[in-house]
């Protein structure tokens, strides 16, 4: 545990913040503070309602190419744990991360924290985006921002400090000119979060193939909890050349439909009867290749607070939730059926095969940024690979 | 299936009984109120009878409305019985009624009572309660689910206890079951201070619990819902800015948590659904943990497996209305079908996001109670509570402060000097000058790290005060080379000129007030900074900030954090934004403004939330849209079903005129939350809004001493001989012409009684010493103290200068004994016909000299028929509940017709043809304030009320008394009474006890008087002086009733008296120190003996108009 007591009270000079602007694909301009790094960023406009787990969402794979805005008004409390620079893919990942970097594009706050003071806590949330290479505005009325977002379908945004750097890196796809809005929903972005090769894992009997689409680092740590050796695939793997007990088609950023032909390897999969789970965007590309549709939605569901019940049953679980898309109900093949749908709207949270062992959910049930009501499906799953 | 299947196959309306909590006392308040009248409204959506056992008059769920039967009858299994055979409910439903309610819920079930009456108990079962309250099953059976809580051993006698700490080893802390508020419990560090907290404990509670202490940990509270599927949801999480050790209900508390990361949310998350669901609880309960500031490891507490304090704060914090959803829940729905009322479209299921930080701060009334100690530990000592809610944590706390001290400096406000020294003891062990401790500390330089050290307060908090605390420094730079010369509004002009637009929202959006930017600037520059210089400097504070449109902007409470849209009307103001959320639009041309009572303390409390809420029901029935500002979470009022928009706001000058420009009202009714709202009523007339009721002048006339004595003087009404004396000389020429007793109020009060009586020179000069100083600026008003005369009310309701309706009631004490203290008769019932006449035309003269408008009360002395007036007050009183009830006349209704412009219709109310007699009793909380002497005086000491009705005076006394905690005497009765006059008024009242057969136990003194005059008494010897002592005889339970008339109503001297009657208090005896209430609940006794047994129970008729 780092070792912070030499703090002394040091006169706490009021850090000088350069300005910076948040501009909007309506034409509309906001203007804050600026922290973490002074680049420049583009992306869509997305809002989380979740209170604490900023720094697992911000390093959730899922937020790629997304602006991401806290509506919680006080985030960064209790700083950020350390994270080396360039950490490989070896257990144990660090808590507190989802992934060993920054993915979202840039972020939006109403106030942060410039000391910080948790046990925990290695160092402030600026201190920890400036190298990590992310933008941040502060002072933005975030809750009009939810107001507009939730006004107008796929809002984009531009992040312009006063004396920008650069631009975020975004990989390959990094946007050339710099009045560009970055639209995650319109290119294949699983490419710059997944793995660049196949690695292992853990040790254990079970074995466990993860189609690497942007994995939550959450989702490892609970199959190596229950001894399972886990082999993550780069998303484009040639699927056939590889055996499993299980396959875990993992939760990912950007539209389901743009994932080249991972759809189809899925459908091959289908013909098989070793047990498939998938989670966020691999409930989408289950359902894809089960023949289902999926549509993009208004403003989608990112909160740690959405309801499902598990359909033939009246319990209800709370569940964290980050999507963008959602699979038509009616669209679900007859061999299909729902598993859990959220108890506000009846949309499908879950669907399962009526014979073979292949289900997915919508939600989280790793959590990690969010309530842990449906840890159990892990366990349930394994349950069912083991006989 | 709903429960309520099974109660709709009986063919008709389904009926259940509530259990109310009785009269308000610390640690057991107004948030019962909330929670049992969001029940009641739950209750009659679904077209069940609801059946009412609560003898608190003064509260909304007391109101005999269509739906609602009342019984105004104490919360104890006897009484609750006879109302069960009477009304033949087919549930009950205890989990809204706080302790009260629980413990007698638990003597029903194990009488047999409810299986014997068939009444089916709703929500968790009693066997559960049990466990909960239970400390040591409690702490077995989480153990059992391997969860952690700290080594603990579960003692009925001392011995046991002492065995217990010495295995755990000190430091202990000792809590008793079955109890709430922290009664009963401390810390020890030895023997010695285990001894005397374990054998009080044992007195008032079957065992105690000796734990192992982790004073200093985080304090943290999680709000649970369960239903009946088993589905579990956390409403939210708080943590207390104090840390354990400190009582929940005395920390400051901070809704979510600020400083937990996502790992220790949702530890303690599931944790929380694992217990709720071993427990199988049925609707709505908190868990307490001590979780550890260096790591992830954490206890459990305490689970409260009933609607608390925290669930009234988590349903004001979070928006999600927690009592009404409960009931739902225990009538047998599940969430997944009960919608979300805030949002009407999403359902109960969910877990509120809030988009905004809310802090709930404490009110204590420690000062006016001498002796007592104010070192805040596991004991509650809080009487009310405030909560702010704000989007930084700075603004949060600068406005909780503002609401708690009512006072617009809030943080920056002047205290009293304090030494380095006296600063490290408060850290410490604090008080509750503790925030303010804090904020001195850094205004002397003292670091974070060494405050946290002391405080044990987590740093994050900390930082945020030095963080403020800086920019407060910043803010009095300003005032360095400003023009001082020509007074202190053109210096704050001069000074605030190079103040930028973005300097200006810096300053609001960590929370400071303009009067307090004024103030802070003045004593830079130490101008004179007194109310008046502080209000005028802050209308061009106002005015340059409005300048450059730093405004603040309307922000809505919907449980979503705005993902989905609400027709909420819920609000808050903040600086935290640049937009303000579109107002739900109900169509509606006039608009009033009632403002609430704020935080509830010694004089303040629920009736006045009564007040405001039957106002603002009366607006929306008349059509008006009601817009209730006010800032105390336990109230009715903040609840959003009460108005049409609720502004969880400060009620401060700088806010409502914030709020008034936004909703232009056509006026602004102050004269229904008490004294705080009446204050405002000037200001707010000065600043141009309409008062809509009484005229501001006439409020200023009735207040202002030397007016009111003048129009007295002009009407020739008599008052009690009075000057304003401005030094020590004026004094005593007034007591030369006048003679003793005297009434002493000092006009600047630092400590101890504001008011007090002086009955000789010696007695003087301790009043004198709390005047602190008698001089022009701070003259001490001293009038003639009228001994032996009848205290008489005048409640009631003009119009225009003529008195529509007013009821007269009679104080049984004399006067002497504060009116709020006083226990009150509606009709009176020994006053002489003149009399009354004499008050009534006496009251028709005032209302037409003030040309009163509203509500008001008047409060007259009465000796051999000749009638003087002591005040008037131009607001609704604090009778105006018990009054209106008993009559059957919603004054408060008639009150608000008229400040409407209606014409309220009373043809069919007749004020001398009443049903029955109404009698209201004072609650009292002395147990909690070890250390107080626990008599009557003209300083208002209660804390809540109950009130009860009957065929006759006797039957509504004997019901109030036993309400209001004096049990009648079975085992013995201990009769002190200082001088010769009271001994000899004693008498006819030893004659009824000995004919009932009750033992009599007197004081040397009054032993030997009561044996000259042939009454059988066993002598016993004051404290230490002899081998049968009062105070041992108390402890060893002989006696169970003790009458003790002190020799004057002067608090405070540790005399044989005082120790003799805290004894009394603290070993649960009934206790009564007034002679004229000792004459005629002995009288009610001696004419009813057999009352419990052939008492057939009432209800409240409903109202009449
Ligand atoms: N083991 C302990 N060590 C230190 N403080 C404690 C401990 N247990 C309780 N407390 C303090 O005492 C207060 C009251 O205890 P609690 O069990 O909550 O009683 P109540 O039922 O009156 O609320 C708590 O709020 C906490 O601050
Ligand atoms: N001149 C007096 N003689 C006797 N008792 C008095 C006199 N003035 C006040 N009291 C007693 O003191 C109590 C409080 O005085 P009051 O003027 O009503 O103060 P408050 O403003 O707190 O209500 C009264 O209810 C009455 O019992
Ligand atoms: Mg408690
Ligand atoms: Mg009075």
């Amino acid at each position: 545990m780092f070792d912070r007591n030499f703090l002394t009270c040091v006169e706490v000079k009021e850090p000088m913040r350069q300005k910076c602007k948040l501009v909007l694909s309506d034409g509309s301009s906001f203007q804050g503070d600026l922290i973490g790094a002074p680049l420049r960023a583009s992306g869509e406009l997305v809002f989380t309602t979740g209170m604490v787990g900023y720094s697992e969402a911000i390093t959730d794979p899922s937020y790629f190419g997304q602006i991401l805005c806290f509506t919680y008004p006080l985030i960064g409390n209790y700083g950020i744990p350390d994270l080396p620079k360039g950490i490989g893919l070896h257990l144990p990942f660090p808590r507190g991360f989802e992934s060993g970097r920054a993915n979202a594009a840039a972020v939006i706050l109403t106030i942060d924290s410039p000391e910080v003071f948790h046990w925990n806590s290695f160092q402030s949330l600026d201190e920890w985006l400036k190298n990590q290479g992310v933008p941040c505005i502060v002072g933005l009325d975030t809750r009009h921002l939810v107001h507009l977002i939730r006004s107008q379908p796929n809002l984009l945004g531009r992040i312009e400090p006063e004396l920008p750097e650069g631009y975020r890196d975004m990989g390959a796809l990094t946007p050339k000119s710099n009045s560009a809005f970055f639209d995650p929903g319109m290119n294949n972005i699983v490419t710059e979060v997944s793995c660049k090769e196949r690695i292992v894992l853990g040790k254990g009997k079970t074995r466990i193939s993860l189609v690497d689409c942007g994995v939550k680092w959450n989702i490892i740590r609970q199959f190596i909890n229950y001894e399972c050796e886990v082999e993550l695939l780069p998303w484009n793997t040639d699927l056939s050349q590889v055996d499993c007990d299980l396959w875990l088609l993992s939760n990912g950023p950007g539209d389901p439909t743009r994932t080249g032909d991972l759809t189809a390897q899925v459908e091959k999969l289908l013909h098989g009867d070793r047990p498939i789970l998938g989670i966020c965007l691999g409930h989408q590309i289950l359902s894809l290749a089960a023949g289902a549709i999926t549509r993009r939605m208004p403003y989608g569901h990112r909160s740690h607070n959405q309801p499902v019940y598990e359909v033939g049953t009246r319990r209800g679980y709370i569940t964290s939730q980050n999507h963008g898309y959602v699979v038509e109900d009616a669209s679900l093949p007859s061999e299909w059926e729902a598993w859990f749908r959220n108890v506000n709207d009846q949309t499908i949270e879950g669907i399962r095969h009526k014979t073979k062992p292949f289900r997915s959910v919508q939600f989280h049930p790793e959590a990690s940024g969010g309530p842990r009501d449906t840890s159990w499906i892990f366990e349930q799953i394994l349950a069912e690979v083991k006989n | 299936m709903p429960m309520l299947k099974q109660l709709s196959e009986l063919g008709r309306a389904p009926k259940v009984l509530l259990l109310g909590s009785g009269g308000l006392s610390i640690g057991q308040a107004g948030e019962f109120d909330y929670s049992g009248t969001q029940a009641i409204k739950a209750l009659i959506e679904e077209k069940i009878e609801v059946i009412v056992v609560n003898p608190n008059i003064a509260t909304v769920q007391t109101n005999p409305v269509a739906g609602v039967k009342v019984y105004l009858y104490p919360v104890e299994v006897e009484w609750v019985e006879k109302v069960i055979q009477k009304e033949k409910p087919d549930a009950i439903i205890a989990g809204f009624g706080g302790q009260t309610a629980l413990n007698c819920l638990m003597g029903l079930h194990d009488a047999g009572i409810l299986k014997k009456y068939n009444v089916l108990n709703l929500g968790t079962p009693a066997a559960v309660l049990r466990l909960t309250e239970d400390r040591d099953e409690f702490a077995q059976k989480m153990r059992s689910i391997d969860m952690p809580v700290p080594s603990s051993f579960a003692c009925e006698t001392y011995e046991q206890a002492l065995a217990a700490a010495n295995t755990i080893g000190y430091p202990v802390i000792v809590r008793a079951a079955f109890a709430l508020g922290g009664l009963g419990s401390g810390f020890a560090n030895n023997d010695e201070q285990l001894k005397n907290l374990v054998q009080p404990a044992l007195a008032s509670s079957p065992q105690v619990l000796v734990e192992k202490s982790l004073k200093g940990w985080k304090e943290v509270e999680y709000e649970v819902m369960r239903d009946s599927e088993g589905n579990t949801i956390t409403i939210c999480n708080m943590e207390n800015f104090d840390p354990l050790g400190i009582h929940t209900g005395d920390s400051i508390v901070v809704c979510p948590s600020q400083s937990l990361s996502d790992d220790e949310y949702q530890i303690l998350r599931n944790a929380a659904i694992t217990i709720v669901n071993s427990l199988g609880i049925v609707g709505e309960c908190n868990v307490q943990y001590a979780l550890d500031p260096t790591s992830l490891s954490f206890f459990i507490i305490e689970v409260n497996a009933r609607l608390s304090r925290s669930s009234a704060l988590a349903s004001k914090a979070s928006g999600y209305p927690i009592a009404y959803i409960a009931a739902k829940v225990v009538l047998g729905y599940d969430l997944l079908e009960l919608k979300n009322p805030v949002t009407g479209i999403t359902y109960s299921f969910f877990e509120p996001a809030l988009d905004y930080v809310t802090i709930k701060m404490p009110r204590w009334d420690l000062l006016k109670f001498q002796g007592v100690n104010r070192n805040l530990g596991s004991t509650m000592k809080s009487v009310g509570e405030v909560m702010a809610i704000g989007r930084s944590f700075p603004e949060a706390i600068q406005k909780a402060t503002r609401m708690v001290t009512e006072n617009p400096e809030g943080l920056s406000m002047l205290r009293a000097p304090i030494t380095d020294d006296e600063l490290l003891e408060e850290l410490s062990a604090p008080t509750d000058k503790r925030l303010y401790a804090v904020t001195e500390a850094f205004r002397r330089g003292w670091s974070i790290e060494k405050v946290a050290e002391l405080s044990a307060i987590d740093k994050w908090f900390l930082y945020n005060l030095f963080h403020m605390i800086k920019m407060e420094h910043e803010i009095g730079g300003f005032a360095k080379n400003a023009d001082v010369s020509q007074g202190g509004e053109i210096f704050t002009a001069k000074a605030l000129q190079k103040v930028s637009g973005e300097d200006w929202r810096r300053w609001k959006i960590q929370g400071f007030g303009d009067e307090q930017i004024a103030a802070v600037l003045l004593r830079a520059a130490n101008l004179p900074s007194g109310s008046n210089e502080v209000r005028r400097a802050s209308l061009i504070v106002r005015k340059l900030r409005l300048e450059f449109g730093v405004k603040p902007v309307i922000k809505k409470i919907d449980t979503t954090a705005g993902e989905y849209p609400s027709p909420s009307n819920y609000l808050y103001m903040s600086y935290g934004g640049l937009f303000s959320d579109p107002l739900p639009d109900d169509q509606k041309v006039f608009s009033a403004i009632v403002l609430g009572g704020g935080s509830y303390r010694i004089g303040t409390s629920v009736e006045f939330d009564w007040c405001a809420v039957s106002c603002s029901k009366k607006l929306q029935d008349s059509g008006w849209r009601s817009i209730i500002v006010n800032c105390n979470p336990e109230t009715v009022s903040t609840d959003y079903n009460s108005s049409d928009r609720l502004y969880f706001e400060e009620l401060s000058l700088e806010r409502i005129l914030d709020i008034a420009d936004v909703e232009r009202p056509v006026g602004v009714i102050c004269s229904m939350g008490g004294q705080l709202p009446n204050r405002l009523a000037k200001p707010l007339a000065d600043a141009g809004l309409k008062l809509l009721g009484h005229k501001h002048d006439s409020i200023d006339r009735a207040e202002d001493r030397s007016r009111f004595s003048a129009l007295l003087d002009e009407l020739e009404i008599g008052q009690p001989r009075w000057t304003a004396a401005k030094g020590k000389a004026d004094i005593q020429k007034f007591i030369d012409e006048v003679g003793f007793p005297v009434l002493i109020r000092p006009s600047y009060v630092l400590s101890g009684a504001a008011m007090s009586v002086a009955y000789d020179d010696e007695s003087l000069s301790l009043c004198l010493i709390n005047a602190n100083d008698v001089s022009p600026e701070h003259p001490v008003v001293i009038s003639e103290f009228i001994e032996g005369a009848r205290e008489i009310e005048l409640d009631g309701v003009a119009k225009n200068g003529e008195i529509l309706t007013a009821i007269v009631s009679e104080h049984i004490e004399n006067a002497g004994v504060h009116s709020g203290d006083a226990t009150l008769v509606v009709p009176a019932q020994k006053l002489y016909v003149e009399t009354v006449r004499r008050v009534r035309k006496a009251g028709r003269a005032i209302a037409q000299g003030l040309n009163l408008n509203g509500p008001f009360n008047m409060q007259f002395l009465a000796k051999e028929g000749d009638i003087k007036v002591i005040e008037c007050n131009a607001r609704a009183a604090r009778s105006f509940p018990f009054v209106s009830k008993t009559v059957g006349l919603n004054l408060a209704d008639v009150a608000t017709d008229v400040m409407i412009g209606g014409k309220p219709n009373l043809a069919r109310f007749n004020e001398d043809d009443l049903p029955y007699v109404g009698v209201k009793a004072a609650m009292f909380s002395f147990k909690r304030l070890g250390g107080a002497d626990p008599i009557l005086g003209v300083e208002m000491a209660s804390t809540g009320e109950v009130g009860c009705i009957g065929e006759n005076v006797d039957h509504a006394l004997l019901l109030a008394m036993e309400s209001s905690g004096v049990f009648r005497p079975e085992k013995g009765v201990l009769v002190s009474s200082g001088s010769e006059k009271e001994k000899l008024r004693f008498l006819p009242a030893a004659k009824i006890l000995t004919e009932l057969g009750i033992a009599l136990f007197a004081t040397k003194g009054t032993a030997k008087y009561l044996q000259d005059h042939g009454f059988p008494v066993t002598a016993l010897d004051w404290p230490g002086e002899g081998p049968n002592d009062v105070i041992q005889a108390i402890k060893d339970g002989k006696v169970d009733f003790v009458i003790n008339i002190p020799k004057s109503s002067q608090r405070g001297e540790l005399t044989r008296g005082s120790l003799t009657r805290q004894a009394a208090v603290k070993f649960g005896c009934s206790l009564l120190t007034n002679m004229e209430i000792v004459i005629a609940y002995v009288q009610a006794l001696g004419r009813c003996p057999e009352f419990l047994t052939n008492h057939q129970v009432l209800s409240l008729p409903p109202y009449r108009s």
